[in-house]
């Protein structure tokens, strides 16, 4: 059970929070959860998220695990972080309103600043995103 | 693996990675400037090795690994036995 509020976490606020709960941490991954409505900035026409929009997901979950371990290490603001590089990003499918996204981020090595990830994006068993990532921590 | 096998592997590794000619690369030649490397890129050179060899260069050891020699050293240093 994780004890905070998605916004004790990260730094975004809506409209353009792109995560709803850091569902559970293990030692170098986490699993957040997004439902995606209606008002979701990044749908498009056709009800359907762009890719831009699953890459700020993934994003913010990565946003949310460096926010937790903050807080866990007794730091009350959520740590600002940029996406240093998307890499090798493959959209299967891009997700519709009404679905609940559940994203895995699990860590690779950091350097400075800058942390390497990889992230999964699923709905239901379904994977529908993959990607790497280099967040700068600032 | 010998030590001659660890500076052919890496080298063709990091040609790749870092889109470079392995011509580009010889021994005294230092890493950040042969490879290009910035705070962002370096990440993936640790990130290869450490999937290549399971070793995990902490930043601290990273300061003193300047040239493509130093970088052979540590993984013929910290080689998991098998």
């Amino acid at each position: 059970m994780i004890p905070y509020e998605i916004e004790q976490l990260i730094p975004q606020r809506a409209p353009i929070r792109m995560v709803d709960r850091l569902l559970e941490v293990s030692e170098g991954k986490a699993c957040c959860g997004l439902l995606v409505n209606w008002r979701n900035r990044f749908l498009e026409l056709d009800g359907s998220m762009s890719a831009e929009g699953v890459i700020e997901h993934i994003a913010q979950s990565a946003s949310a695990l460096f926010g937790y371990e903050a807080r866990q290490a007794g730091r009350e603001a959520p740590p600002l972080a940029y996406i240093g590089e998307v890499r090798n990003f493959r959209c299967l499918r891009r997700p519709h309103a009404g679905e609940w996204l559940q994203t895995t981020i699990r860590t690779g090595p950091t350097v400075g600043d800058v942390t390497l990830l990889t992230a999964e994006v699923k709905i239901n068993d379904e994977v529908i995103a993959l990607t790497e990532l280099k967040i700068a921590m600032v | 693996m010998t030590r001659q096998e660890i500076e052919t592997k890496v080298n063709s590794l990091l040609a790749e990675e870092f889109e470079k000619e392995t011509s580009d690369i010889t021994p005294e030649a230092n890493l950040k400037e042969a490879l290009s490397l910035d705070s962002l890129s370096l990440v993936d050179l640790v990130a290869l090795i450490q999937q290549t060899y399971k070793i995990t260069i902490p930043v601290a050891d990273l300061h003193s690994i300047q040239t493509f020699n130093d970088l052979y050293d540590y993984i013929e240093q910290h080689l998991p036995s098998e």
